[in-house]
């Protein structure tokens, strides 16, 4: 194995990591906020990777560097307003309710995202071109870097400074912790937290939907992707410990680094060692890594 | 929502409502057409997918989102058994169902010790992927192709002989099978040990206090489980003719908890009404494609937030009201 091949396995991996993040970022904070493990999500992400696909078929050409972190916006702008509609009509009547009962429930909710998908853009394949600035890649040494890779993992690591940096440094993300550890005292104080959880819960779709645009020209669309990536982020968010955004930036590393190094090592059976290493922290470590004990 | 006793009718009226069931599903052949006998088989193989799910879910109160992975192993294991092995039939699909059992109890030794709730799901969601993973990449089983072309044997002893691959032989064959494992199901939930799991479901710890060991009861009810849903999936190999890795893919272990839910997982029959209508759901929704997702996860959504008791629970609520007037 020569350097230039572990550069190429490193930029593979943290590309997988930063984009499996992103979708990851907004389930965590969902969960950790509202105790919701949102099998939609994966479903929203899809629609939000969509929505980019047509909107940068609308404009058509390679779309500019611009018009592609626009089309993302947006599609995080539309899939959050999916959200407030998804909280009025099910989340909310989700309190109190088994948390057997809200998987199967989150779930029947990606069967609707699956199903709307394929009635609005059909079963066939699609595909976006990178904007112009992104397309092809750089030599460096031996070692070659595609420059869509290199926006991805730019982009993962912004969205995690800016949420850590919301959740720890500024009042309303604070007010999101307080409510994650403890909502009745912060009920008790007077915090809304009905309003609380409606923003986390838009907050959390924007995520999706942002992610859905980010990536729209990383991977051909089809209605299988929201399955393939909430199983993806479902193994980030517990090897990281579910709810802590930290935890996911870090497991979606780690489980990067195992996939593609893992893959190199045993290059007949892909996406074994992603879920070899999610079974075992599940077993040996079930509050992930950077959970605390439940007792 | 907390509908903590199984609800079924007594035995021997649950006995007979079976024997009239499978006395009306022998006549399909006589009235229906080929493709949809295919699909009346795959009602009783999905029906009994369901209340071995619903032996977990329902009646034990365990949530386990890989059940794919012993109905992919029962498939698998017969289609391999009859094909490279020539192994007659009844031995195969009793050998499978052994197989699911001993899958169950490996997978459920460790996962049970360890984790609870939404984490036991996706640990069961997980070792199921390992496992459609290792069918898709094992040449023997296939690979992504899976195998293809087994043939439906004959069946018999000594002199007295019956040619499965005639007619529609093999649909009575199923409805005979799947009778006998639904009225296995139906025995296991009137046991003492089955009666003592609806304790567990109840509340685990009042359960552990009065000396049922709740841990071996659970990991006895998944193994059990664990059997019919691969004898169950042994069926398909036969009448479907092919097995591919989709069997063991996750979103087939999604089908018995949409069977169950649908209908009522607190009703013993629940799971078998959730494969008939689920059924008729794509059958009719074949054309569109999406449709069927539409529908189906639109009325998940509905019973999950506002009918828990599933569709025989607002049946049962209507007649009950019916009553009092």
């Amino acid at each position: 194995m020569q350097v230039a091949d572990i550069a190429t396995l490193l930029v593979n991996s943290l590309t997988w990591a930063m984009a499996t993040f992103l979708v990851a970022a907004g389930l965590t904070l969902v969960f950790g906020t509202l105790h919701i493990l949102n099998f939609s999500h994966g479903g929203f992400f899809m629609i939000g990777a969509y929505l980019a696909y047509s909107l940068a078929n609308a404009i058509g050409g390679s779309p500019s560097i611009g018009v592609y972190l626009f089309g993302s916006l947006v599609a995080g702008v539309f899939v959050a307003l999916l959200g407030l509609v998804v909280d009025r009509l099910v989340l909310r009547r989700l309190a109190g309710v088994e948390d057997a009962y809200v998987l199967i429930a989150t779930y029947a909710l990606l069967l609707v995202c699956e199903g709307s998908t394929k009635l609005i853009w059909g079963l066939n394949y699609h595909s976006v071109m990178p904007p112009a600035v992104l397309d092809g890649a750089w030599l460096v040494g031996n070692a070659v870097l595609p420059r869509l890779s290199l926006f991805i993992i730019a982009a993962g690591v912004v969205v995690f400074a800016l949420l850590e940096y919301f959740l720890n440094r500024t009042k309303p993300g604070r007010l999101v912790k307080a409510i994650a550890a403890d909502p009745w005292m912060a009920q008790l104080l007077g915090v809304n937290v009905r309003l609380v959880y409606t923003a986390t819960v838009a907050l959390g779709f924007a995520l999706a939907g942002l992610a859905g645009g980010l990536l729209v020209s990383n991977q051909t669309l089809s209605p299988t992707l929201a399955s393939a990536f909430v199983i993806q982020a479902f193994g980030v968010i517990i090897i990281g410990g579910m709810g802590s955004i930290s935890g996911a930036f870090l497991g979606s590393i780690l489980l990067g680094i195992i996939d593609a190094f893992g893959q190199w090592a045993l290059p007949g059976l892909p996406g074994l060692p992603f879920f070899l290493a999610m079974t075992l922290i599940l077993l040996l470590r079930p509050q992930g890594l950077m959970g605390k004990a439940k007792h | 929502m907390q509908n903590t006793s199984f609800i079924g009718c007594g035995f021997r009226r649950d006995v007979l409502i079976l024997a009239v069931v499978m006395g009306l599903a022998l006549c399909v052949p006589g009235v229906l057409n080929r493709g949809l006998v295919f699909i009346a088989g795959m009602i009783w193989i999905n029906a009994v997918f369901g209340l071995s799910f619903n032996l977990l879910f329902g009646l034990s109160g365990v949530l386990s989102f890989g059940q794919a992975m012993f109905f992919a192993a029962g498939a698998y294991a017969t289609a391999v058994l009859t094909q490279h092995f020539a192994l007659p039939l009844v031995p195969a699909l009793l050998l499978s169902a052994v197989f699911g059992g001993a899958l169950a109890a490996l997978v459920g030794s460790v996962a049970l010790r360890r984790s609870e709730g939404v984490y036991f799901a996706i640990l069961t969601l997980a070792f199921a992927e390992l496992i459609h993973l290792l069918i898709a990449n094992t040449a023997l089983l296939g690979r992504n192709d899976g195998l293809a072309g087994l043939v439906r044997p004959r069946l018999g002893i000594g002199s007295w002989q019956v040619d499965l691959a005639a007619g529609d032989n093999f649909y009575y064959f199923i409805v005979g099978a799947c009778g006998l494992l639904i009225l296995f199901i139906r025995w296991i939930v009137d046991t003492p040990f089955g009666r003592a799991l609806q304790a567990v479901k109840q509340d685990p710890e009042r359960a552990e206090f009065l000396g049922i060991p709740v841990r071996m009861h659970r990991l006895a009810i998944f193994v059990l489980a664990g059997a019919t849903t691969a004898a169950a999936g042994a069926l398909v190999a036969p009448w479907a003719q092919i097995v591919t890795p989709e069997l063991a893919h996750w979103s087939n272990s999604t089908n018995p908890i949409l069977y169950t839910l649908l209908c009522g997982s607190a009703y013993f029959w629940g799971p078998v009404l959730g494969a008939v209508v689920l059924s008729a759901v794509f059958y009719v929704t074949r054309t569109l494609v999406g449709m069927s997702d539409m529908v189906t996860g639109v009325l998940l959504l509905v019973v999950v937030v506002s009918l828990p008791g599933g569709i025989l629970g607002l049946l049962a609520r209507s007649t009950r009201r019916e009553d009092k007037r």
